[in-house]
């Protein structure tokens, strides 16, 4: 890539607004994550501040599946095959 | 200038009155291991065990010491004394080893049902306190072992609502 040695105005335009566009995601991705699975495993009623163990293991699986599942979509979404 | 300076000193005594805004502080890994320590199911029991040691230890201090001994006028007085210290010593230790299995048996099993099912519910409670009854009475034959399970899931169950009786 000699002749784009030194990136032009509208490509630091384009780079920088698709970080701003990777940042919008990673942030709705992690406050989805955490609000699904703070919903789906901790309950309604607290009794004590600290997570207890089934609250924890609850909260690793939830979120070990949420991240595999979002990859696995991301993967299948980018590779721009038809839909089954 | 003089407006200029007042102006100033105003803006910064109300952006002193605010209190900054901190950034979320995430754990630490140190902090986080600190945490996972105590989630082990190993560490968890082998504590529970000793806690469960310590206080056989003292019932039986205590239960042993009220057994007084037969003969009460053919020993002198530290003789006596030798007796029951002997007693509540041999008292001691083998209550001391009873309720430190007890304890271990009760918190592993809880420790590994609760993990597995992901929930915090009595039903961890029923199936710790039903494995220690049964373990603890495993001697006596199934039928004893069943009446040590039901018994023993019971009083667990028992205490766990009056410890937790304020909510």
């Amino acid at each position: 890539m000699a002749a784009n040695s030194a990136p032009s105005a509208l490509d630091k335009e384009q780079i920088f607004g698709m970080a701003e566009k990777e940042m919008e995601y990673r942030v709705e991705l992690f406050n989805k994550l955490t609000h699904t699975c703070f919903n789906k495993c901790v309950e309604n009623k607290y009794k004590e501040s600290e997570l207890n163990m089934g609250e924890n293991s609850c909260i690793d699986r939830c979120v070990s599946k949420y991240w595999h599942v979002t990859n696995l979509i991301g993967q299948l979404l980018g590779s721009g095959r038809p839909p089954m | 200038m003089s407006t200029s300076t007042g102006n100033d000193s105003d803006n910064a005594s109300k952006e002193v009155q605010k209190p900054p805004i901190e950034p979320i502080r995430l754990p630490t890994v140190e902090e986080i291991r600190g945490q996972d320590i105590w989630n082990n199911c190993a560490v968890r029991s082998v504590f529970s065990g000793v806690m469960g040691g310590g206080l056989g230890l003292f019932m039986g201090l205590l239960l042993g010491s009220l057994d007084n001994p037969i003969m009460q006028d053919k020993m002198t007085g530290k003789e006596q004394f030798i007796y029951t210290a002997k007693q509540m010593g041999r008292r001691s230790w083998s209550s001391a080893k009873a309720f430190a299995v007890m304890g271990l048996v009760f918190s592993a099993a809880e420790c590994v049902v609760e993990k597995a099912r992901a929930k915090h519910d009595t039903t961890n409670t029923v199936v710790a306190g039903c494995a220690t009854g049964g373990i603890m009475s495993a001697k006596g034959g199934p039928k004893a072992a069943c009446a040590g399970c039901a018994g023993f899931a019971a009083f667990s169950v028992l205490i766990e609502k009056f410890l937790d009786r304020h909510n």
